[in-house]
């Protein structure tokens, strides 16, 4: 007996001295999360991303491997975000045409709805007492997680309550732009797309490519320059209200 | 092989988007800097080789599994903000709604004015 539970204590050492059974348990929870989706009708409301987490949570938690020691593993897998991210710019490329067709609306919008993306969240918030910690954590909501963080950051929020803020935000940009185009009678996909990665970042251009490359490439591009106008506005405000 | 190139291209891309992002002191990330460099060289070559279209392909596919492992910190650490969770969810939940819609009434307006003479 005590024989048994050392060889197995001994085990899980070996297992998770190397970052293999982290990589396992994420590409598991990926492939399991893509069936499940399928299986449910594909809600809006519960995306692929959001299963899969639930999932490792559950893993992680019932192991006894600990947190800390998981993401220490999975950060093999996460790395990738960077390579991932430059990805990005194929499709961006590959649908240059509509965007050139669509170049003023895009500059149009781009100001108005990435400060409102920011802005709504963050007077709702101060008209509610929320303190300066929690406002700097939600203001870079909509913005893709990497360049999210460092403004979080540089803001002084907690780069964890960012990242819920992230999740819950694609998710709900996800359901919002279902409901919106339907309200508001819009079919264009590049304005759907555009939407999207406009608000929701990556979970939202998950979504998007699952409509059309179209619309993900739109959602490519809102997710890029959303991101890349914050990190400059932001900082900027910031330093003006001190 | 194919794969590897189109990997690679991409590697590079990233190390260059690092290189700009900390050279000229950008508070942008350099993954969001070498995607805008591959668009432009992609656009000034004119055209994109299959083994680059293969790869981006093939890590767009599974972007939602490389955010998962972020996501599932969110769940370890939620009990930290206890204090603020109604704070929270009403200012993202109401500012998403509001933004998107903001989005997609300016967006639709603009492109309407601009589309009329192209459709």
């Amino acid at each position: 007996m005590i024989d048994g539970s050392g060889s197995i204590g001994e085990l899980m050492a070996v297992w998770t001295a190397g970052p293999m059974l982290s990589i396992a348990m994420t590409l598991a929870a990926f492939l399991a999360a893509q069936w499940i989706f399928g299986k449910i009708r594909r809600p809006l409301w519960m995306p692929p991303v959001l299963i899969a987490a639930v999932l490792l949570t559950a893993v992680v938690a019932a192991s006894g491997i600990g947190f800390e020691k998981y993401q220490q593993g999975a950060r093999w897998l996460t790395v990738l975000l960077g390579p991932a991210t430059v990805a990005l710019g194929v499709p961006l490329y590959q649908q240059m045409h509509h965007i050139r067709a669509l170049w003023k609306p895009i500059l149009v919008t781009l100001p108005i709805a990435a400060t409102l993306a920011a802005g709504y969240a963050l007077v709702i918030a101060w008209s509610m007492g929320a303190s300066p910690m929690v406002m700097a954590s939600l203001a870079p909501k909509s913005v893709t997680a990497p360049i999210a963080m460092g403004i979080a950051e540089q803001l002084g929020g907690s780069v964890p309550l960012t990242l819920g803020a992230l999740l819950i935000t694609g998710v709900l940009a996800s359901l919002f732009v279902e409901w919106g185009t339907r309200w508001l009678r819009v079919k264009d996909e590049r304005i759907i797309g555009f939407a999207l990665g406009l608000n929701g970042h990556a979970v939202g251009t998950a979504r998007a490519f699952e409509i059309s490359p179209t619309a993900g490439a739109f959602s490519s591009l809102g997710m890029g320059l959303t991101g890349i106008f914050t990190a400059l506005l932001l900082p900027l405000l910031l330093s003006f209200a001190r | 092989m194919v794969l590897l190139r189109g990997f690679l291209t991409l590697v590079i891309f990233f190390l260059l988007g690092e290189a700009v992002r900390v050279l000229a002191g950008l508070p942008i990330s350099g993954g969001v800097l070498g995607m805008i460099m591959v668009t432009f060289t992609l656009m000034v070559r004119g055209r994109v080789s299959d083994e680059l279209a293969a790869a981006s392909q093939g890590l767009i596919a599974v972007l939602v599994m490389l955010i998962s492992p972020g996501v599932v910190g969110v769940f370890f650490i939620a009990d930290r903000f206890s204090d603020h969770w109604l704070t929270v969810l009403v200012a993202l939940s109401v500012g998403t709604m509001l933004s998107v819609l903001t989005t997609l009434w300016v967006m639709k307006k603009v492109a309407g004015v601009e589309g009329g003479g192209d459709d």
